[in-house]
């Protein structure tokens, strides 16, 4: 009974600050809006039938999917090589702590900032542009690095990769190179062994990375909107215009609809793999 | 007595071949592929911010992006004294405060956490996926849900009751799965041997438990404060009245086209990086200390 | 200071889990006061179980542990006046060796004047005075073990409980530290209850062996006891150093039994006054260092059991060579010849040979149940 002592400050936090709201914003999806920002408290489900038949939301759902997936992708690429790099070419165990560290001190600083890192970088009179011209390899400045889905996506893998890095490192870490040595001995091939042992063996690393990444990128709401110019949009920033004009119950609607679909495809990640015991061994 | 070097000769051949990346000799090709792999994320990482940092010494003349007419402090100074970049004194002030507030105690509520979590106990599995759940939401859902019980209840929302909250929110997963990896390196047999040499709980927790986790707890500080010092969606609807450095940052991306807002960028990392540093060095010097070998 | 008896008494000790497995099952015994008593039996046969409900770090679903007459079940480890040294040490890792050692006295408040004087004296008694300020990683396994040793004497409790203390040292290293637990217990003159799965450390060691099978005790007593005179089958299997093997009985002569079986009709083995009849499956237990090894038509001298049989395999041992026979048919059958004389005709694979022991040294063996008295 102790143990209910120790966990209930977290319980304290969890339920006022998580569990609450999203019953706050669920009981608001089932409100009905009186057009002044007011709620009137019903039961409707109008709201979600309006969300989930409306062809904006189709589209929203199609943009933000599609930005997930495209981030997931070349976060997984990337991540899974840097941590392969790490765990399997760095020598010095000291160096590859060192350079892990080194991949992880940006996540301390703001995402916002390294965000708009990018801005000056990408733009037309931006330095790739300049660089590029200058050196002949193009006559006119390239449109689409900025202001584009191209610029949103490498935001989010600029941000989002240290999130597949981790949890990756881990898993492979804990390979017992005498498993790849035994490979070895048999005449297994390097992508034999990247297939057949690297890859089934990171497996709950590559989940918990995915976890995070795909919960990131599909709650976001101002990477997209900065970085596409306006040009594209997202479920939760849509939320977010919407409640900026006050239209709390079709907005909540959108949210809950987008909450669930997170928490399904979460759980359906950690059936396969099962996080307390990845994290704890 | 030629047998010898020879079968040395023998073995030192089988150490090089069998790895990946064997441990002495020369490197396969995939090395260098990999190495370029990650020389260039390195660069790409850290590329963009260092632009930024530039740019922010850019001169009075000068505009948003390169090239650098000329160097100067004139957009930090803008930055500090211009009504119009809003108060960023005050928020930096606001943003170090709760900062340090969240810290405090996402450390003590995520070691109290994770102790609990060492026995399985009635409704354990449903504490941890509310945990995950907090983690996995949309950060803005769970700010705008805040602010609206704040609403309904009547209560104001403020950095020191609804922020902090929400902030916490997110804090505390992060700190308790921290908290389970670096549990799992203590050996239940150290409490055990210390009551066995008559402790009590809390001379146990005292003197073995928590110097041992020394390091690990400076980790989940590091964590509570760069979190919340960089918090946005869930700040952005229960701070109040005044804004947080991340809001701050946000308004003067919409509002401000000057190269202050690169300043803005530069001294808040340093911020961030300073509290890295210290933390990093705190744990070092606590390994260093216990002779401890890198792991 | 009134010197504490340590003598223990283990009264229908029982531990079961969810009141389904039961680990230890109404154990009684008594340990005397000073002795060195070991607990010898595989893993999962409930000894460390044992040492640990001794030691109050789990409590038993029933029955009292009496030490120096009092039970201590329910009172916490530091009431109990027992100190336990656990297996690989848990030597804490943030403190010195000092620090280490003088935690329990830390723990009652003593100033640091007092715990350094107490300390550095127990140092010098493991002799470990300059690795003083040295951190438990910096250690070697032997140095570590003398560490937690200290830790626990330190306490001056009336037993020591020590949990596998070996296991974790290599071979040459576990035979040095043998000597220094031995002249450790016999230094601080208390009960030292020590729990391992290695029957040499054991019969090295102990004054009292305790053989345990799934939570029973077949059978406690002197070392040589144990090991010379096992009482029955799983004693003497597991000890080692024994030939057993089974027959049905055919006749009884005075108190010499004899067998049915005709690969068994050279054997007789004394009875004495058992309750064996004609009919009974008996086992029957030959020390390996009796057998000895003669080829076919040798005469052999009277009053001697012989089987025919096939060697094996043999084995170099160094100062006995140990040659393995298909004799029973079912059971190993060993012989320890000594060296020298082995070599003066040594036997090959395939020879067949005729193993003969003087028949009064073979043993009846009782069958096998648990030890209730």
């Amino acid at each position: 009974m102790t143990s209910w002592l120790y966990i209930s400050p977290l319980m304290l936090v969890l339920v006022p600050f998580f569990v609450l709201p999203i019953l706050v914003v669920l009981v608001a999806s089932v409100f009905e809006t009186d057009g002044f920002g007011g709620l009137i408290p019903t039961f409707t489900l109008a709201n979600y039938g309006t969300v989930l038949t409306s062809g904006l939301t189709f589209n929203l759902y199609f943009e933000t999917v599609k930005f997930t997936i495209l981030t997931w992708f070349f976060t997984l690429l990337l991540g899974f090589f840097v941590a392969y790099f790490l765990v399997f070419h760095v020598r010095n165990p000291l160096l590859a702590i060192g350079l892990f560290l080194i991949c992880t001190v940006p996540f301390w600083t703001s995402n916002i900032i390294r965000m708009i890192s990018w801005i000056p970088l990408l733009g037309k009179e931006g330095l790739i542009n300049s660089a590029l011209l200058h050196l002949g390899l193009i006559r006119e400045p390239l449109e689409f690095l900025l202001y584009s889905g191209f610029a949103v996506v490498v935001a989010y893998v600029h941000q989002l990769t240290i999130f597949m890095i981790v949890p990756i490192f881990n898993s492979m870490a804990r390979i017992d190179k005498r498993v790849v040595e035994a490979a070895i001995d048999a005449g297994a091939s390097r992508f034999d062994i990247m297939r057949l042992i690297i890859v089934p063996l990171s497996k709950s690393g590559i989940a918990l990375g995915s976890i995070f990444v795909a919960s990131i990128v599909m709650g976001d709401f101002f990477v997209t909107k900065v970085m596409s110019g306006g040009g594209s949009a997202s479920v939760v920033g849509a939320f977010y215009e919407d409640i900026s004009v006050l239209q709390y119950p079709g907005a909540a609607a959108s949210a809950i609809i987008l909450t669930v679909i997170l928490l399904v495809m979460v759980s359906l990640i950690l059936r396969s793999v099962d996080i307390r015991k990845e994290i704890t061994q | 007595m030629s047998a010898v070097p020879q079968s040395v000769a023998v073995a030192d051949a089988r150490v090089t071949k069998h790895a990946i990346a064997p441990s002495r000799g020369s490197r396969p090709w995939t090395f260098y592929v990999l190495a370029g792999l990650f020389t260039f994320y390195v660069i790409a990482l850290y590329g963009p911010m260092i632009c930024i940092y530039i740019l922010s010494f850019q001169d009075v003349r000068g505009g948003l992006v390169f090239p650098m007419k000329g160097l100067s402090l004139h957009w930090f100074v803008d930055l500090f004294t211009q009504v119009r970049t809003g108060d960023v004194k005050g928020a930096f002030d606001r943003s170090i405060k709760l900062a340090i507030v969240v810290t405090v105690i996402t450390v003590v509520v995520s070691f109290m956490s994770a102790m609990a979590f060492r026995r399985r106990f009635p409704g354990d599995n449903i504490v941890f996926a509310l945990m995950i759940g907090s983690l996995v939401a949309p950060g803005l859902v769970l700010g705008i849900g805040v602010g609206l019980l704040f609403n309904a209840i009547g209560i104001e929302t403020s950095p020191y009751t609804s922020a902090l909250g929400a902030q916490l929110s997110w804090t505390l997963p992060f700190g308790v799965l921290v908290m389970f990896a670096v549990m799992s390196r203590f050996n239940p047999a150290w409490e055990e041997a210390a009551r066995d040499l008559g402790a009590s709980t809390w001379q146990t927790i005292r003197l073995v438990i928590l110097p041992v986790l020394a390091p690990g707890l400076v980790a989940v500080a590091l964590f509570g404060f760069t979190l919340s010092y960089d918090e946005f969606a869930r700040t952005l609807q229960t701070a109040g009245p005044q804004n947080t450095l991340p809001l701050e940052i946000w308004s003067m991306t919409l509002n401000v086209t000057s190269p202050s807002l690169y300043a803005l960028g530069t001294v808040t990392t340093i911020i961030s990086f300073l509290i890295i540093g210290a933390a990093l060095g705190t744990i070092v010097f606590i390994q260093k200390r216990r002779g401890a070998r890198a792991s | 200071m009134a010197v504490l008896r340590g003598d223990i008494e283990l009264a229908g000790l029982t531990k079961s889990y969810d009141g389904v497995t039961t680990v230890v099952q109404g154990i009684n015994l008594r340990i005397p006061d000073g002795a060195y008593c070991c607990f010898l039996g595989p893993s999962g046969c409930g000894k460390t179980t044992i040492l640990r409900m001794i030691a109050g770090h789990e409590d038993p679903t029933g029955g009292e542990i009496l030490i120096g007459g009092e039970n201590v079940v329910g009172l916490p480890p530091v009431a109990r006046g027992t100190a336990m040294m656990f297996q690989s040490y848990a030597l804490f890792p943030h403190l010195n060796v000092r620090d280490n050692i003088g935690f329990a006295l830390r723990i009652r408040g003593l100033s640091k004047k007092d715990r350094n004087r107490q300390t550095d004296a127990m140092i010098e008694k493991v002799r470990l005075t300059e690795l003083a300020d040295r951190l438990p990683a910096q250690l070697s396994g032997g140095q570590q073990q003398r560490v937690a040793l200290a830790r626990a004497a330190i306490t001056e409790p009336r037993v020591l409980l020590l949990d596998e203390p070996l296991s974790a040292l290599d071979e040459q290293l576990r035979v040095r530290m043998r000597l220094e637990l031995q002249r450790m217990q016999r230094d601080l003159g208390i009960t030292f209850v020590h729990v391992t799965h290695s029957q040499l450390e054991a019969i090295a060691l102990a004054d009292m062996v305790v053989v345990m099978d799934r939570g029973e005790i077949r059978q406690a007593g002197a070392a040589r006891d144990v090991y010379a005179t096992p009482r029955d089958r799983y004693v003497a299997e597991f000890l080692g150093g024994q030939n057993v093997f089974a027959g049905r009985v055919d006749a009884i002569n005075g108190d010499l039994a004899s067998f049915a079986s005709p690969q068994m009709k050279h054997i007789a083995v004394p009875v004495g006054s058992a309750p064996v009849s004609t009919g009974d499956t008996i086992d029957i237990a030959v020390r390996r260092d009796d057998v000895g090894l003669v080829r076919p038509g040798v005469d052999v001298a009277a009053d001697t059991s012989w089987l025919a049989s096939r060697v094996l395999a043999v084995e170099y041992q160094g100062n006995f060579v140990k040659v393995m026979l298909d004799a029973t048919g079912t059971d190993e059958f060993i012989a320890y010849i000594p060296e020298r004389t082995f070599f003066r005709d040594p036997y090959a694979i395939g020879d067949v040979v005729q193993a003969t022991w003087p028949s009064h040294l073979a043993r009846l063996l009782a069958k096998t149940t648990a030890l209730t008295a």
